[in-house]
């Protein structure tokens, strides 16, 4: 529908059927994709059909180890996690035989691997920030700017401050109609918020082109047309401890995949406009073709006249 | 950066396949079908403004959500039947032809970006067409995957010549060719193809309309007939389709079949056991000769309609008899099953000793027509069965992709942008107009 899941479905269902005690293990090997790059690989062990691993192979996965995703991915896997295959970053390996108390639980944590991968950076910035506001002066330089670079030419900067953490995305559009959809589509973002139910919501700021301050230093950004940067400001209710917070990780990480669906999808609309306006067209200019006059004329009698 | 898997997308009338390339199974077999928001569903589109809105007065505030959402409010596959109650069902797709072009670009968007989870711009699309599918809908699928989605590359391939290309995986295939008579039968319809080196010869193909569908209401009938009153109404459909599902074979013989079952009924007769879906009680249902006459239609179709009465191995033969005479031993040679309504056990086996005797009588009788003075070697008649086969046209699909020239024959999106969409008419595999 209108949001997108934050799990990956494949995942999903393959471990909800393998895990399911009626189906007998055998064996397992599937290569699959997720949003920004992301690859796992899931398959059997040789002879040993009732061991299954996951392994995900992501880019930014040494940026995301360095901001902490590892206690993340401890705290939610501990004891699945094992040596990485060779070729990818992070393997968890499940004996189907024991599987634990709660396999349900395990298939939706397991299929929020992406997720928790990349929550790491975002709960050290809001962790920080809490630590920051206790203090009664606080030294600014202490304040971490954290770039994922999870994509070619697009990153998320994560950054604390004393009040707020700020989620800085750049993008590329790679295409101009979908620069343009963009534009129309993040003035409605930052529009929305005046509307005076959506007043708690994060602030929401959009340049083209020109880099926002927090992250004006750093070196590398691309100068060109096709750049934007989204910023969302957070305030500590936005990450209120517990599910508001789980939620606000999430949310903001699938971002710019709901911002490139939706960009696809109002051009879906735009086309499916476009083809009721050309049949409409089409309706008119089949009613103005002039009409075959019967060329022999009748007489009353009902008899054809012609001339000699 | 390594490249990302390929996507492979089988839009079929009854069911879409979508997976990645070099995967055995496609991950998502779902009904092609799609619950919208509007009533009649049938042609229409979104409701166009009488005049563009630019020329109506200024409302003021410029954000542009008075508009509704409806054109987001649908759902695709599986979840689309669950809704149908409070949703207007569609599909997209008759006789394996796109038709609804609205309603499959939206189909697409959400098995791509809900379903298969991966953003289009990263990645390249295998999708596949009908045979004698006509290059305009060939240019507006390409306009929808290039314009809409940016995909990197697209290739579109002929279901048929996949369905050959799966069977590469089987043992009795000696080398990979692309000459061969497909038997492509799904839910709806059944078609005999004859392919020759990757070219479908389209005045040559027929279709037989006995297909999975029909199967499952002739069981349905016979259930009905002997009096099984222990199926619920309401779930007769599902249970003549379990029945045929597994139990169901094709027998050598269909008088001596029956034979076998009067003298030593209990080894052969089954029991099916099934719950009702509404009151949770359960209840058995015998299984007799239906287990070898479901599948026999194909075989004999006047037991089941007395409208179409030619037998599919005598539809095979017509079809291989008017093709070009030099490929006509490579068409009897390959002749490869694909679809869910050819799993039946011994199909293969049946099918291909009925078209063996079609065609070894025809040599007899042109050797004493020729008075004895011309001999010509026997006829070699392979029918191919294979484990992929209920998904054969999806596994060819990503064997295909997952080749390293795959990427060197798609259209690529820079080469779109430069032609158009009269690029799709060009087929890179074969250096021709398609």
């Amino acid at each position: 529908m209108i949001l997108l899941d934050y799990y990956n479905r494949i995942i999903e269902d393959t471990l909800k059927q393998r895990f399911s005690p009626e189906n007998k293990p055998k064996p397992v090997e599937m290569n699959l994709v997720d949003f920004d790059g992301v690859s796992y690989h899931l398959s059997t062990l040789e002879d040993q059909d009732a061991k299954l691993s996951l392994s995900i192979r992501w880019k930014c996965w040494p940026e995301l180890i360095q901001y902490g995703a590892m206690d993340v991915l401890r705290r939610e896997y501990s004891q699945w996690i094992v040596n990485p295959e060779p070729g990818f970053d992070f393997t968890l390996q499940f004996d189907l035989e024991n599987l634990g108390a709660d396999p349900a639980d395990l298939v939706r944590r397991v299929s929020l691997l992406k997720r928790n991968a990349m929550a790491a950076p975002f709960e050290r910035a809001f962790d920080a920030q809490a630590m920051a506001e206790k203090e009664d002066s606080w030294d600014p330089s202490t304040s971490q700017l954290m770039a994922i670079h999870y994509r070619e030419g697009e990153a998320i900067y994560v950054q604390n401050q004393q009040d707020r953490v700020t989620v800085i995305f750049s993008t590329l559009f790679k295409e101009e109609t979908d620069r343009i959809f963009a534009r129309v589509f993040l003035q409605e973002f930052v529009d929305a918020r005046k509307k005076p139910h959506l007043q708690n919501a994060p602030q929401v700021i959009y340049s083209h082109r020109e880099p926002p301050l927090e992250i004006r230093h750093v070196p590398g950004l691309l100068d060109s047309e096709s750049m934007g940067y989204i910023t969302f400001v957070l305030f500590p209710r936005n990450f209120a401890r517990g599910a508001v917070r789980e939620e606000t990780i999430s949310r903001i990480q699938i971002f710019r995949d709901y911002l490139h669906y939706h960009i696809k999808c109002s051009k879906a609309y735009m086309h499916s406009r476009m083809r009721a306006r050309v049949s409409d067209f089409l309706k008119v200019l089949n009613r103005a073709k002039p009409e075959i006059q019967s060329a022999d004329k009748k007489l009353a009698s009902g008899r054809t006249f012609r001339r000699a | 950066m390594s490249r990302l898997a390929p996507v492979v997308i089988d839009n079929g009338t009854g069911f879409t396949k979508m997976g990645f390339a070099g995967n055995n199974d496609p991950s998502f077999i779902q009904p092609t079908a799609i619950a919208t928001r509007d009533g009649s569903g049938s042609t229409a589109g979104p409701a166009v403004p009488s005049k563009p809105t630019y020329l109506n007065a200024p409302s003021g505030s410029n954000v542009a959500s008075k508009r509704g959402i409806e054109d987001l409010d649908f759902f695709i596959g599986d979840e689309a039947v669950a809704n149908s109650k409070t949703y207007a069902l569609n599909y997209p797709i008759r006789h394996g032809q796109i038709e609804n072009w609205d309603h499959m670009e939206r189909f697409w968007e959400q098995s791509i970006f809900k379903y298969l989870r991966c953003e289009p711009e990263d990645h390249y699309f295998l999708l596949t067409e009908p045979p004698l599918n006509p290059p305009e809908n060939r240019e507006n699928t390409a306009e929808i995957m290039f314009e809409s989605f940016n995909v990197q590359g697209l290739y579109i391939a002929v279901q048929a010549v996949l369905a050959l290309a799966a069977s590469w995986t089987s043992s009795k295939v000696s080398e990979q060719t692309l000459t061969g008579t497909v038997i492509d039968s799904g839910d709806g319809v059944t078609h005999v193809i004859p392919v020759a080196e990757g070219y479908v010869i389209g005045s040559s193909i027929k279709s037989v309309p006995i297909a999975g569908r029909d199967l499952t209401s002739f069981v349905q009938n016979l259930l009905r007939e002997r009096g099984e009153n222990m199926i619920p109404a309401e779930d007769s459909l599902t249970v003549a389709q379990k029945i045929k599902e597994q139990y169901s074979y094709v027998c050598p013989d269909i008088v001596k079949e029956f034979k076998k079952y009067d003298q030593e009924g209990e080894k052969y007769f089954k029991k099916y056991e099934g719950v009702h879906s509404v009151t949770g009680k359960s209840y058995t249902v015998d299984v007799g000769f239906e287990r070898f006459l479901a599948p026999e239609i194909f075989f004999n179709p006047e037991i089941a309609s007395s409208d179409y009465l030619t037998p599919l191995p005598e539809v095979v033969d017509t079809v291989v008899q008017t093709s070009p005479i030099d490929v006509r031993r490579g068409l009897y040679k390959n002749i490869v099953l694909s679809g869910g309504s050819t799993m039946f056990e011994n199909f293969a086996k049946r099918l291909q000793r009925d078209i063996k005797r079609i065609a070894d009588n025809r040599i007899k009788r042109s050797e004493i027509l020729s008075g004895g003075k011309m001999q010509s070697t026997p006829m070699e008649v392979n029918v191919i069965s294979h484990k992929k086969q209920r998904y054969a046209v999806w596994f060819g699909g990503s064997l295909l992709a997952s080749t390293g020239e795959f990427h060197s024959y798609c259209h690529t999106k820079a080469e779109y942008d430069e032609v158009g969409p009269s690029i799709a008419r060009h087929n890179r595999v074969f250096g021709t107009l398609g």
